[in-house]
């Protein structure tokens, strides 16, 4: 009587009470120990098996700090540094000018101010239109200076807008 | 360095602290867990997905753990039971395995292609329906009994016996077809 399959299995997994009984007939018959080896190999070949290593930390939703975004994105830095350096000409540009309307100012309602500026505009597009800058009067400056103000304020909305509307967006991912 | 049982006390606090602390022991056992869900799942996104969540889930459930008992055995065989619900989520493909075993010895062709020998093993392990893979993950690479097996898969010794033995011949006949 040869072996059977679970008495080799169990003698390779060292889960058999009969272990002197098997090995007496593996010593004695060729073809139980043909199957014995054959078997062996299945146990060799699945401990050759090499552990590899893995392409990510598993880590890494564990840890303290949750990883930051390591650099800005470039356009975003530089949006950033124009938006500086717009606000930097416009205080240059504001200061003169606040500190010689500042005075004028005696509670102005908010018509009278929109008139004002509807006319500074128009005096100003008209001087555009006209263009001579040599025939350059000294009481055109406060209009100059005032719609120029107005459009490096919408300059630096317009890029405050985008900057922060951007890394808000960012933020909110 | 901390053993597993302090980081284990300490991830059970469940601050910002014992997330770390639990963070540590994924560092410890990653590899062997991405091991066992490699050689049960053979495709390296899946295995590493699966990992993922078995110390996902291992996180959440760590104020249930045992103490007493060792971590790192313990979350292997998580894993490889977590594989196996995995695979057995993909019904159709185990029963066309399970029938293409029964009257095939040889490797699919594109396995065969494949020069290196363990991508042969790879492949005849993973051509075995999800029953068979598991308890040769179990047996051969946890090292558990029989015992431990029928326990851990909550399946009779004797099933657990057939699986094994009949998975063994197949990948004898596998792997000594394609030598
Ligand atoms: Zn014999």
């Amino acid at each position: 009587m040869h072996l059977t399959e679970e008495q080799l299995n169990e003698y390779l997994d060292e889960a058999t009470t009969e272990r002197a009984q098997i090995e007496a007939h593996l010593s004695s018959c060729e073809e139980c120990a043909a199957r014995l080896s054959t078997l062996q190999n299945v146990f060799a070949e699945l401990d050759s098996l090499p552990e590899l290593e893995l392409t990510k930390s598993l880590a890494a939703p564990f840890t303290l700090h949750p990883s930051l975004p390591a650099q800005l994105p470039k356009f975003l830095t530089l949006t950033a540094f124009l938006q500086a350096a717009v606000a930097l000409v416009a205080l240059i540009v504001a200061v003169p000018f606040a500190s010689a309307l500042l005075p004028q100012i005696e509670l102005p309602s908010f018509t009278k101010l929109f008139f004002q500026i509807q006319t500074q505009w128009t005096v100003w597009l008209d001087q555009l239109s006209t263009f001579n800058l040599p025939t350059f009067q000294p009481i055109n400056l406060p209009t100059l200076e005032m719609s120029s103000l107005l459009f490096t304020l919408a300059g630096v909305s317009v890029l405050w807008i985008l900057g922060n509307g951007l890394l808000l967006r960012n933020q909110m991912k | 360095m901390p053993t597993d049982r302090d980081l284990i006390l300490r991830a059970r606090r469940g601050d910002a602290e014992g997330r770390e602390a639990f963070g540590e022991l994924v560092t410890r056992y990653q590899t062997s867990v991405f091991n066992v869900c490699y050689r049960m799942l053979h495709e390296r996104g899946e295995a590493e997905d699966l990992a993922q969540e078995v110390f996902i889930r291992a996180y959440d459930r760590i104020h249930t753990f045992d103490i007493e008992r060792e971590f790192g055995p313990w979350i292997r065989r998580v894993a490889a039971n977590l594989c196996l619900n995995h695979l057995e989520g993909q019904k159709v493909t185990a029963e066309l395995d399970d029938e293409r075993d029964a009257d095939s010895a040889q490797l699919p062709e594109s396995v065969q292609e494949i020069r290196e020998r363990s991508e042969q093993i790879r492949g005849a392990l993973a051509s075995m329906p999800a029953h068979y893979r598991v308890v040769i993950e179990l047996r051969h690479y946890q090292e558990l009994s029989y015992e431990e097996i029928a326990e851990e898969l909550k399946i009779p010794l004797s099933d657990v016996k057939s699986h094994l033995f009949r998975a063994r011949k197949i990948l004898a006949e596998k792997l000594h077809a394609s030598n």
